[in-house]
């Protein structure tokens, strides 16, 4: 068993058990769809340290035992070994074993809460429903904002995760060429990611002459002139974390050299305007004070950008989009993603984007290396 | 078999139209429209997710690589489709599907993409709409539908009416497996090969993955054993060494359709893996077209006894396989379906005990008027393998 996700995750477990506690709640129901989407938060793996593969849960009582519910059945094993939760039970049916749990724990359901029902299917859902007899209250938020603050060992392996991906992109560095497919160079920057650790990726990466946005690798072959968009984000003990580069195949016009350091500019201006007390909308102003100054005010807005950034799950997507609308304070120590990515009529989409963690004095950057506009030699 | 579902899916997801063209998707609509026709229904509304989109992927070609898509197939007029994308990303996903209507359908923007296309359907009667795959949408979402539609329309799962996509396989479906099973044979070879030289199972799937990515694989999946097979488990970056067998199981999805195999190989097959090995080949012998399920979970029990069935494999000897890595029907011991000609299926056997040893092995079979076709076979034996190892390769720990 890994110790140090033990010890991390029954501070999250001893922090819900308090929650309901206070809240004169009798229990708590919190389920993952499995899909391991990396803008939510995985309420399971928050609580239980388990990545799970299927449709899973986490029963707690209010007395702080815990119950890990994992499908499929055969997962049982390996979830046992992960899982900080008193016990760990396989099924095939988590309806029932959901039932079962409840009934073991005495947690009266019309008295608990519930986080992620709301991400399971509908049919699961509805089995779900027929076995407890009702559904408990949703309290979505909990698991996000109990893990909001990044311990000491999620920064730690968030800071590992950001590593992995720069080591990740200067794999692109090496091996991108023209002649090249996208989803070659996709494999081969996907899989020397797992090699260094990560157990995931939320990888795009596509290129063009003049891009629009940045989508998944396709079949496009890599030529000369072409400008590569890549969003690297590994996952390392569960903490993605995302780089945005921007590579250029041959020397770029000067003009694509020198939009690119407006997003530069961009990205300084947002990690100097989130220190810790400010909010979201401050970071998301500061950044879009700056391209609205070099004249592309009317450029802040879809589908010419969608996000300033956003949280990074699957442990807490916390503090959110950065978008000038979120009001949400930014504490120290929550990790986020910044990334001014911009569609610019003269140089098409740049990317440049940092995982950051939140500071007295600002944002500072996991990163070794801010983006820069690289050049692969032709 | 379920595996650890990624966040994104990366891979090359352009829409094959030298594959699968246009008219394929008129024919596969057609029947559709007939069963709209049969139901008095005006259209169907299709979802899927990143994880189980068969149907949508079978009547439209498109495949949410995050989230989820929604079919809107109307019995008479254009489609459309709407995908949980940012407006940002339209035109890429417009590469993905014959659909030349396709919108966002996220957050504010779906009452905009939705709502005008079902005011178009509007009579002066409430009416049916059909749907597939709604079972796996999200409540949310679900009613988001339901607020849209308000009196106007009634939900009918249209599961029941047509089964999609059919268990029988279509001509270029049965094209597009017997690719995706060479692939997957490819990375099973490439798989045993690493395994042979880095003795870690890890190791090894990834460079299979790695192989299978680079030939354009869509998806691959892998599960392998670190206890000589008496359990497996997802990709953990742990690069373990062990002394064998290899066994482990991989899946790789290329235009859309699934190819899967378990992988048990050792230098002399152990007695749980020439027991398993002979149960598969009675179990491919067994299916035809008209073979019920259930008796089929019934030869290969009785073929693995006295060796119960690997846990591993939940309770189920195969199903199909196609565009879903799990298609109905499962070979369950309950289970009676008849299957078809032309479907294809996955056949999993496998046993685990502490004298007999651990074995998973499957084939991919195309079911044929005369018995079965076999398309892939798991391979069991490594000549060799002792020279290929050098003891310095194996931890201390299991010399």
């Amino acid at each position: 068993m890994d110790e140090r996700v033990t010890a991390k995750k029954n501070i999250r477990l001893a922090a819900a058990a308090k929650y309901l506690a206070n809240n004169g709640r009798d229990g708590l129901i919190a389920a993952s769809n499995g899909l391991n989407n990396f803008l939510e938060s995985n309420a399971v793996y928050v609580l239980s340290g388990v990545r799970p593969m299927g449709e899973s849960a986490v029963v707690l009582d209010r007395d702080g035992r815990s119950t890990l519910i994992v499908t499929p059945a055969w997962d049982a094993e390996r979830a046992r070994s992960l899982s900080c939760t008193d016990l760990t039970v396989g099924t095939d049916d988590l309806a029932a074993a959901l039932a079962s749990a409840v009934g073991e724990h005495h947690v009266a359901v019309p008295r608990s809460l519930s986080v992620g029902l709301s991400l399971l299917g509908a049919g699961v859902v509805a089995r779900i429903e027929a076995a407890l007899g009702v559904l408990p209250q949703a309290a979505d938020e909990l698991a996000r904002d109990l893990a909001r603050i990044r311990t000491a060992e999620e920064l730690k392996a968030a800071e590992h995760a950001t590593w992995i991906a720069e080591r990740g992109y200067g794999r692109l560095l090496e091996c991108a060429r023209p002649g090249m497919r996208e989803y070659e160079l996709a494999a081969e920057l996907y899989c020397f990611t797992k090699k260094l650790g990560a157990e995931d990726n939320f990888l795009l990466m596509s290129a063009s002459q003049h891009n629009l946005a940045v989508r998944a690798a396709g079949e496009r072959i890599l030529d000369v002139g072409d400008i590569i968009l890549s969003e690297i984000t590994p996952c390392y003990r569960g903490q993605f974390a995302q780089i945005c580069r921007t590579t250029a195949i041959g020397e770029p016009r000067p003009i694509v050299r020198d939009k690119y350091a407006i997003l530069q500019d961009a990205m300084r201006a947002g990690l100097e305007a989130g220190r810790a007390g400010t909010t979201v909308a401050d970071v998301t102003r500061a950044i879009n004070g700056i391209i609205t100054k070099a004249g592309y005010g009317d450029y802040c807005r879809p589908p010419f950008m969608r996000v300033r950034g956003h949280g990074l799950g699957i442990t807490s997507d916390r503090p959110g989009d950065i978008v000038d609308s979120n009001e949400r304070v930014l504490e120290a120590g929550m990790v986020f993603v910044m990334h001014p990515n911009q569609y610019l009529p003269e140089s098409g989409y740049l990317m440049c984007g940092e995982p950051v963690v939140v500071t007295d004095q600002g944002c500072r950057a996991l990163s070794a290396q801010l983006a820069q506009l690289d050049v692969i030699p032709v | 078999m379920r595996t650890m579902q990624p966040s994104v899916t990366i891979g090359s997801y352009t829409w094959a139209q030298d594959r699968l063209p246009a008219d394929e998707f008129e024919l596969r609509l057609a029947e559709l429209r007939a069963a709209m026709e049969r139901h008095s229904w005006p259209a169907v509304l299709v979802y899927g997710d990143v994880r189980d989109h068969s149907a949508l992927a079978y009547l439209s070609n498109f495949i949410p690589r995050v989230r989820w898509g929604m079919a809107l197939l109307p019995r008479d007029g254009d489609p459309r489709l709407l995908c949980a994308m940012s407006t940002r990303d339209l035109p890429a996903m417009r590469g993905l599907t014959w659909i030349t209507d396709v919108r966002s359908g996220m957050g504010p923007e779906w009452p905009k993409a939705f709502d005008p296309w079902c005011e178009s359907l509007k009579a002066d009667q409430p009416a049916e709409l059909g749907t597939l795959g709604f079972d796996l949408m999200a409540p949310v979402l679900f009613q988001a539908v339901r607020r849209s539609l308000g009196e106007n329309f009634m939900l009918r799962r249209a599961e029941d009416a047509l089964p999609v996509p059919p268990e029988r396989k279509r001509p270029r479906e049965l094209t597009m497996l017997r690719a995706s099973c060479q692939l997957v044979e490819t990375a099973a070879n490439a798989f045993v090969a690493s395994w042979r030289s880095s003795g870690e199972p890890e190791t090894a799937a990834l460079d299979a993955e790695r192989l299978a990515r680079s030939l354009a694989a869509q998806d691959v999946r892998t599960l392998v054993s670190l206890d000589d097979g008496r359990t497996l488990t997802p990709y953990a970056g742990r690069f373990e060494k062990t002394a064998g067998p290899l066994v482990g199981y991989l899946a790789v999805k290329l235009a859309g359709y699934w190819a899967d195999v378990f992988v048990t190989a050792e230098e002399t097959p152990s007695p749980a893996a020439r027991r398993a090995a002979d149960a598969l080949d009675t179990l491919i012998a067994a299916v035809k077209p008209g073979a019920r399920s259930g008796d089929l979970f019934t030869v290969a029990a009785e073929a693995l006894a006295p060796y119960p069935l690997h846990p591993a494999l939940s309770g189920s000897v195969g199903h199909g396989i196609g565009l879903s890595l799990d298609e109905p029907p499962a070979f369950r011991a309950e289970s009676q379906n008849e299957l078809v000609e032309d479907g294809v299926y996955t056949l999993q056997v496998g046993i685990t005990d502490a004298e007999a040893g651990n074995a998973l092995v499957s084939a991919i079979v195309r079911n044929r008027p005369n018995g079965a076709e076999v398309l892939l076979c798991s391979p069991t034996v490594i000549p060799g393998l002792s020279e290929a190892r050098s003891p310095e390769s194996i931890t201390p720990a299991l010399k």
